[in-house]
């Protein structure tokens, strides 16, 4: 028996998906013979009373949920995000480095600091990496912070923006595809696949409508796991093994006939009727693991 | 060893010293001593460290130190751990279970993605109320609070050196520096009759940096370049 502690903000429970996937966590850690508790940001001072922490709000370095993160860990308790996947995967500078260093396929990148920021460089960029780029900032999620630019003036006018809160930025080949892969992975294992579609004549899974402030998705199809192309899988896998061991979601696009990772997400949206939809097993799984 | 310096300041020295963006632009692959006055992270001065560390070389400041230090709550529970004095504290956006856990006063520090520098202290429920708008953005982040016994002040530390005479303000540089390995901070300490205890660890604004400051600096990191020491060799 296991209590296990799961650290949510409110914004969890407003979408009744996500919080049917929570109360399904609860339901199988209490199948499985465990407590299962949701633990507010008031009560942070609480963590110390369990053993293991599963963290549902979004993480980032400078959000209260790396402050939990952490605490957990040097507690010796086991958790999900650990500090260490929130920092690789809250920071896309970080995390491209590590796919440059362990030769993890992945989408064309080059880093910009904020002083190239000038006609030379950006012209040997469209050069590198043609027309139009994809512009990312290293704190993106949820299609947040991720703008193409085709033109010089763009560009700027895009960097500029993202340069306020971080000194490097990413710039990407632009790839659209019809879909990319999400795959769902716990401990170096497969846990779920998705296709996360990308709305028509949009080129990112969240797209603003012109003129409107709300986001469209695209359809989520589910497969089972063993549909999984046996390359991508291999991908997956060794694109999280430079992060860590822990819960990730990986996005990948095929392109000409190969395949390349977008980037590795910890702390993935998982929806009731979504995500879980071919494998069921996915809570169970994800309890056992904070568990054991 | 041979260290390899980076640095955003001025140091009055005439060793070799590697600017920030000439480093993030090199494949160097040696010890490497990043001095910067502010060790933010996603700012020049984390980038610096995370780019060592991702072509394996040994760094000063490390990127979890660099995270880890300014984030209140686990500056004070890492610090705590290694023997350096520290009060009770809450991370918490409830006014009440500051009032009824820790009373008044109190020391507020943000815990939040853009607020970085900076405290409040309140001394009522109201100032805690305000105190606890601002840093916590009008109350949509929790803030870190610890109580207030004695005297707070701020000082500057220089690899866990400081100018301030107290034996135990000095002690508490010194571990505080063996912990995170931050050359260049302010440390926000508060002292009562009888003992001191650390309270936060934030970045040193250049203009705040004296010639006598960058003469200490350039000393320290002099010796560390010759000796190595700090890199665990």
């Amino acid at each position: 028996m296991s209590k296990i502690a799961c650290f949510v903000e409110k914004y969890n429970f407003t979408d009744p998906r996500e919080e049917g996937a929570l109360q399904n966590f609860k339901s199988a850690a209490e199948k499985q013979g465990n407590e299962f508790s949701f633990l507010f940001r008031e009560n942070i001072s609480d963590v110390p009373k369990y053993d293991s922490v599963f963290i549902r709000a979004t993480t980032d370095p400078l959000n209260t949920a790396y402050v939990v993160s952490k605490t957990a860990w040097e507690l010796g308790l086991k958790v999900i995000d650990d500090p260490e996947s929130i920092t690789i995967c809250g920071n896309k500078i970080h995390q491209y480095a590590l796919f440059e260093k362990f030769n993890v396929p992945h989408i064309p990148t080059v880093f910009l600091n904020k002083d190239e920021l000038h006609h030379k460089r950006i012209s040997e960029i469209f050069d590198e990496l043609g027309k139009p780029v994809v512009i990312k900032a290293p704190y993106t999620s949820f299609s947040r912070y991720v703008e193409k630019a085709a033109c010089e003036t763009s560009f700027r006018d895009v960097a500029k923006r993202f340069f306020k809160k971080s000194d490097v930025l990413a710039i990407q080949q632009f790839t659209p595809t019809a879909f990319d892969w999400r795959v769902g992975v716990l401990n170096n294992d497969i846990l779920y696949v998705c296709k996360y579609m990308i709305p028509k004549g949009k080129w990112k899974h969240g797209a603003k409508l012109r003129g409107k402030p709300t986001v469209i998705w695209g359809r989520t199809v589910s497969l089972h796991k063993q549909e999984l192309p046996a390359r991508i899988r291999e991908v997956a896998l060794k694109a999280c093994s430079v992060v860590g061991k822990g819960l990730y979601g990986v996005d990948i696009k095929e392109v000409n006939g190969d395949y390349v990772v977008v980037e590795v997400n910890d702390n993935p949206s998982i929806y009731a009727g979504y995500e879980d939809s071919s494998d069921k097993d996915i809570y169970q799984r994800i309890i056992s693991y904070l568990s054991e | 060893m041979t260290v390899l310096v980076v640095s955003n300041i001025d140091l009055t020295t005439n060793m070799q010293v590697m600017k920030p963006a000439t480093f993030l632009d090199s494949t160097i692959k040696e010890a490497t001593l990043n001095i910067s006055n502010e060790y933010r992270y996603m700012k020049t001065g984390y980038y610096v460290s995370m780019h060592a560390e991702i072509l394996g070389n040994q760094v000063i400041p490390s990127c979890e130190n660099i995270i880890d230090s300014s984030r209140t709550p686990i500056l004070l529970l890492r610090a705590a751990k290694a023997g350096v004095p520290t009060l009770p504290f809450l991370v918490t956006d409830s006014v009440k279970k500051i009032t009824t856990e820790l009373g008044y006063p109190v020391i507020l520090f943000a815990v939040n993605p853009f607020i970085y520098d900076g405290y409040k202290i309140a001394n009522n429920k109201s100032a805690l109320y305000r105190g606890m708008k601002s840093l916590g953005m009008n109350y949509k982040f929790a803030v870190c609070a610890q109580p207030l016994k004695g005297e707070l002040f701020t000082i500057k530390s220089f690899f866990g050196k400081t100018a301030n005479q107290d034996t135990q303000t000095q002690e508490i540089a010194k571990r505080v520096f063996e912990t995170f390995k931050i050359p260049v901070c302010n440390l926000h300490i508060q002292k009562t009759v009888d003992k001191a205890y650390l309270c936060g660890l934030q970045p040193v604004s250049k203009e705040e940096l004296s010639e006598i400051d960058l003469q200490q600096i350039s000393k320290e990191v002099m010796l560390i370049s010759e000796q190595g020491e700090h890199f665990g060799v």
